[in-house]
């Protein structure tokens, strides 16, 4: 399962980062680190990016950059 | 710097700490997250003393202030907002690089108490680099309003760095965050941040790094701060490696080689962690939030702006009124600037001018070169105020966030950002505040392409020309035509995006990962710093450009002195040299070129040089007003100004205004032009080079000539270009020549 994929409302564990270079530096910067726990909020009305709650604080991404990041759901 | 020498600098710091300090100048660099509000907080400090410019060499913004605090000289230096000091962008590498190479005398980094543990993330990376730190612990009452306890002495404690607690919108705690600023400063042997553990491992291979690193670079370990080189060599940080000349270092894979097996990740993932453990574990031990949590003010308003179904209207309904509010609020003051340096402005200096027994020549110069030229700056001045305002507060309010999010899939889809839409947008009143507005746009990438495309977006100057040859060739289908040519520079703008990428912006594209910060109420202090800035930016750096492209215009126009025809003027003959240019796209006449020249400095000029050309007016003597009348008028159309801003405001309807009579030129252009060569006119004055105000933005904004240059050649082929197409290729579908 990858973070793309849940749904509005699903909650979950981050069990690896798959993208790799900038992008991965970039989205560890922000904390989106393996073991932390991840909710999405919303889909944004076209379809991507996503919004997602993460170390208390929200954080959008485009929906390519989530399917790197493999999660476990919780929930 | 050799050990010796790094001595000797301590000795001159405690020196100069002592009995000498107060003639020192603090260098004071303020670094933070992105909307920690950190802007807010150099306003409130620093104001109007703010010096707006660009790092060398790249398109990132440089602050700096100088000033007197507590009788000491201060030298504030802004850092660009970042979440972290990684080697990846821009923003990033021209903070680290600041702080290693200039060594400011102390940091304030500014932390948002109510996102602490990834403010402190940052931090952690700026305490690695030794320089004395004071925070600012930001946004505090709003962090207490929420119920949040945080023990700023506690953190001090751990950290060994001063912790002052402040709020920017409500200015307080500032005068004291200075003053500690001072205090740490002036303390010479105790004043360097803890340094952190980051658990035994990474110290182990540290430790080891270090002894390897010594006795092979001992002058690298000198010059760098010890503590932060050791890690980024460890991080085998891109940027510092290139910078050292340094790769496969045998020592450093040893050094590594147990820390990658015993965690097994890459050394980025292992450091990263580590430094978000601190973060968590001291955010864990000083802040107590309330058990209950209410339902946040954010969330409320993100269920309804955020929503599947209301999302993009109200995204719209946001837009139009930036649209309103920019263009309509600021015509009217536009325009008494305008009426103003036409008017008594020039009929001032005529009667200053005359008496004296200056030459015509030098009372036209004047007129019509210098304050026409002064005239041309500040009518783009209300406009630039407006636009800034309002794309500041759509910022600094969180808005801006959530526009870019509903409009991501669109725009990503043409190669954009989602933030790229606003530019775009405000390109349709006037390309100037649009190119100004791609400021909103982080990565310098986005940021330069949305701005090569904002001048493809049909500006409010185009429409007097479009207007013009559609009444003459086009009565009929007046609105299809000219929307024609709306249509046409998006649709270039999309081509133009997708062929940008493919060459000049080659490689990976830039990323959308963003922040979505609770909505704020920015201070309208702050608004008001943020407007002036940039307002007055405009005015001198980019004005002295287009003041002098101006001046140059007027002597084209009337050299040599006394020309009897427009044909002669150096106007009329750099005309008709260039005229063969556009013989093969349907206006090779001189008229014609020499009314695109003069366009340069407005597109709508493109009319009145048409006008002074085939119909020019006879002189007219009028009744010159007196100085009183002149004064009256200044006072009262300022006043009609403002009334007119205010109707705007509140949807009243207004007076229309009367048009000019173009009779004669009306029938001069039908002579010259047909139904194909008009339209293929209309392409080419919608897409060639943009206006110089324009060019002088882009130069102003990316601090190089090199995108402005850009802009001018690409896009006077690409306006050549689709002259032709239409040209020859109506002719060939027999639409007539």
């Amino acid at each position: 399962m990858n973070l793309a994929k849940l749904k509005p409302g699903q909650k979950g564990k981050i069990t690896s980062i798959g993208s790799i270079g900038p992008l991965k530096r970039r989205l560890m910067d922000m904390g989106v680190l393996v073991g932390e726990d991840v909710k999405v909020l919303k889909v944004a009305p076209l379809g991507d990016p996503i919004e997602v709650s993460i170390k208390s604080y929200n954080l959008s991404l485009r929906k390519k950059e989530a399917e790197g990041i493999a999660v476990e759901v919780a929930g | 710097m050799s050990t010796q020498l790094k001595h000797k600098d301590e000795e001159l710091d405690a020196e100069v700490s002592g009995h000498s300090a107060a003639a020192r100048t603090i260098t004071v660099a303020v670094a933070g997250n992105p909307n920690s509000g950190k802007s807010t907080l150099i306003n409130a400090i620093a104001g109007t003393r703010l010096h707006v410019g660009n790092w060398a060499g790249v398109t990132v913004e440089k602050k700096e202030a100088f000033f007197e605090f507590g009788g000491r000289k201060i030298r504030l230096v802004d850092l660009p907002g970042t979440y972290s000091l990684s080697p990846y962008s821009q923003e990033e590498i021209v903070a680290r690089d600041y702080l290693v190479h200039e060594r400011p005398d102390l940091i304030i980094n500014v932390v948002d108490a109510t996102n602490l543990e990834r403010n402190l993330y940052l931090t952690v990376q700026i305490m690695e680099l030794g320089i004395p730190v004071v925070m600012a612990l930001n946004i505090y009452d709003e962090a207490a309003e929420k119920g949040y306890r945080i023990d700023d002495k506690a953190m001090e404690e751990m950290l060994g760095i001063a912790v002052v607690p402040t709020s920017a919108t409500k200015k307080t705690g500032l005068d004291e965050l200075l003053a500690t600023a001072l205090r740490v400063a002036d303390t010479p042997k105790q004043r360097a941040p803890k340094k952190l553990n980051y658990g035994e491992d990474i110290e182990v291979a540290c430790d080891y790094l270090a002894k390897s690193f010594r006795s092979s670079y001992p002058a690298l370990i000198d010059h760098y701060p010890q503590r932060w080189l050791l890690l980024k060599l460890m991080e085998q940080d891109s940027h510092v490696m290139k910078e050292l000349g340094l790769d496969n270092l045998d020592f450093l894979d040893q050094a590594l080689h147990h820390l990658r097996r015993a965690h097994g990740e890459d050394i980025e993932s292992i450091m990263a962690d580590a430094r978000y453990s601190l973060a968590s574990g001291l955010t864990h031990e000083v802040l107590h939030k309330p058990e209950l949590r209410q339902t946040e003010l954010t969330e409320r308003i993100d269920k309804v702006v955020l929503n599947r179904f209301l999302g993009i209207p109200i995204f719209m309904g946001a837009m139009w009124l930036l649209f309103k509010l920019t263009f309509d609020l600021s015509a009217p003051f536009g325009k008494w600037i305008g009426a103003m340096t036409d008017g008594p402005f020039k009929r001032w200096a005529s009667a200053i001018l005359t008496p004296l027994g200056a030459p015509d020549w030098t009372v036209s110069l004047v007129n019509d070169g210098v304050i026409a030229g002064v005239g041309s700056v500040l009518v783009f001045v209300p406009v630039i105020f407006a636009m800034m305002f309002f794309i500041t507060f759509l910022e600094g309010s969180g808005y801006m966030a959530r526009a870019a999010f509903v409009m991501d899939r669109t725009m990503h889809s043409i190669g954009l950002h989602g933030k790229s839409f606003i530019p775009m947008l405000l390109g349709f009143g006037c390309n100037v505040p649009g190119i100004y507005a791609t400021r909103t746009l982080e990565n310098p990438k986005d940021k330069v392409l949305t701005a090569l495309l904002v001048p493809l977006m049909s500006c409010g100057a185009r429409l007097p020309v479009y207007v013009l040859f559609v009444g003459i060739f086009f009565p009929k289908n007046s609105s299809t035509v000219i929307w024609s040519l709306y249509i046409m520079g998006i649709l270039l703008a999309v081509g133009m995006g997708l062929v940008f990428k493919q060459t000049l912006f080659r490689g990976e594209a830039p990323m959308f990962i963003m922040e979505l910060p609770p909505y704020r109420m920015p201070s309208l202090h702050s608004l008001c710093v943020h407007t002036w800035e940039k307002g007055k930016h405009f005015l001198f750096k980019a004005g002295t450009y287009i003041f002098a492209v101006s001046v140059l215009v007027w002597f084209l126009l009337n050299l040599p002195w006394g020309v009897e025809h427009k044909r002669d003027s150096y106007l009329g003959q750099a005309g008709a040299a260039i005229a063969p240019i556009f013989q093969p796209v349907g206006f090779g006449n001189w008229e014609a070129a020499s009314s695109l020249i003069t366009g340069v400095i407005a597109k709508e000029i493109v009319v009145g040089t048409m006008g002074e050309i085939y119909a020019p007016k006879k002189d007219e003597k009028k009744d010159v007003p007196t100085l009183q009348e002149d004064l009256k008028e200044v006072a009262t159309s300022f006043g009609a100004a403002c009334v007119t801003a205010a109707k705007t405001l509140l949807y009243l309807p207004q007076a229309e205004e009367k048009e000019e009579d173009q009779g004669g030129l009306k029938v001069a252009i039908l002579g010259a032009f047909t139904p194909l060569s008009a339209y293929a006119f209309m392409a080419f004055v919608l897409l060639y080079m943009p206006c110089v105000v324009a060019i002088a933005a882009m130069r102003q904004e990316f601090g190089t000539w090199k995108w402005a240059g850009v802009g001018l050649f690409y896009q006077t082929a690409l306006a050549w270009t689709a002259a032709l197409i239409i040209y020859q290729g109506g002719r060939l579908l027999g639409l007539g020549g």
